[in-house]
């Protein structure tokens, strides 16, 4: 599906020891595991127990690891069973009638965990892409995201640039984002007759 | 797993790029140093020993008539091969691997910090002073299980 050749690289330097290449790849998908371990409202101390275990069996797995579009789906499912055992301990006595595994009480259908993946991929892809566009690209992207915005005529002050040219150089740098390797397959290059856009799945 | 390539025009493009970089700074920077730093463990065969039995936690829901006991709190880690057996009393922690075997458990504290205690003929050892804040078991038996606990407060 999608930046799946950069995972790949990725998991080939792993599974070689590259400690870089590890942290590369936490970097892109720890805020997965955070996000799940945050919508089941653990403490912080089962939190880290929950990751400790889940990055352990990785490092322990990866190289078994079907194919690396796989490793989302692979996290996702294992974040859940280690929250899963998590819970069992700390509620026992009412979760005596669980089944041994699978499904935490009160989870998400498995369309709203696919759902979720998808959107895992898509932005640790952009955040890949994002982290390799060039510094003035970065930088004036990084002033129109903020929070609250700032005017163009500030953005152009703080850059040295006029305020007529952000505009264009804004879709410009937006363009660089899109055409990203990282991004191929997640997010396709805009029709080329306006008002003709793609159906979204 | 797949989905078709999402089309976004500018701002809906630069408005999934601040989701996404806004995801990424929620995640708290010591998290993500924890999971860089389970990559040590890629040439070392221990196997995960987590956390299956944990009696405090029990014990809200359970509440115990003994006026006193000699055990404070136990907890049990389980690994496919090893379980290790923890009793916390006033002044130290009581080991007990199962199946029982001699060997050595090395305490590692979070700071990278370790020392060694053995465990006798039959699987018994000691830690004693309690080790300070979080630390984890590293347990290499003789008959070559290697079992590394979770990360355990007491």
């Amino acid at each position: 599906m999608s930046d799946g050749s950069s995972v790949s690289a990725l998991v080939a330097r792993i599974s070689g020891g590259d400690q870089e290449a590890w942290n590369e790849l936490v970097e892109r998908y720890s805020p997965l595991v955070w996000s799940i371990c945050q919508r089941y409202q653990l403490s912080r101390q089962d939190i880290d127990d929950v990751s400790q275990s889940v990055w352990l069996l990785l490092v322990e797995n990866i190289a078994s690891l079907r194919t690396a579009a796989a490793l989302p789906g692979w996290l996702s499912t294992t974040t859940r069973h280690e929250i899963f055992r998590v819970l069992r301990v700390a509620h026992r006595h009412e979760h005596d009638d669980l089944p041994p595994d699978g499904q935490i009480p009160g989870d998400a259908d498995a369309a709203t965990i696919e759902e979720e993946l998808i959107v895992a991929e898509r932005n640790a892809a952009l955040r890949a892409a994002f982290a390799e566009l060039q510094p003035h690209c970065h930088d004036l992207l990084s002033l129109l995201m903020s929070d609250p915005p700032l005017a163009y005529a500030h953005i152009s002050t703080m850059l040295g640039i006029p305020v007529g040219s952000i505009g264009p150089k804004r879709s410009r740098c937006l363009d660089h984002l899109r055409r990203s390797p990282h991004l191929a397959g997640i997010i396709n290059q805009p029709a080329r007759h306006p008002g003709v856009k793609e159906t979204r799945r | 797993m797949s989905a078709m390539p999402e089309v976004y025009d500018d701002e809906e493009l630069l408005a999934v790029l601040r989701q996404a970089l806004a995801e990424r700074q929620a995640v708290p920077p010591e998290f993500v140093e924890a999971a860089k730093n389970a990559f040590a463990w890629h040439n070392i065969d221990a196997e995960l020993a987590e956390l299956t039995y944990d009696s405090s936690r029990d014990a809200e829901s359970a509440p115990s008539t003994r006026a006193e006991t000699a055990s404070i709190r136990a907890l049990t880690f389980t690994s496919a091969h090893l379980t290790i057996e923890l009793e916390v009393t006033h002044d130290s922690l009581l080991g007990q691997i199962v199946p029982a075997q001699p060997g050595t458990i090395k305490v590692q504290l979070r700071d990278g910090a370790e020392s060694t205690v053995p465990a006798d003929r039959i699987g018994r050892f000691t830690i004693r002073p309690m080790p300070a804040g979080t630390f984890r078991l590293h347990c290499k038996t003789s008959a070559d299980a290697d079992a590394l606990t979770n990360w355990i407060t007491l």
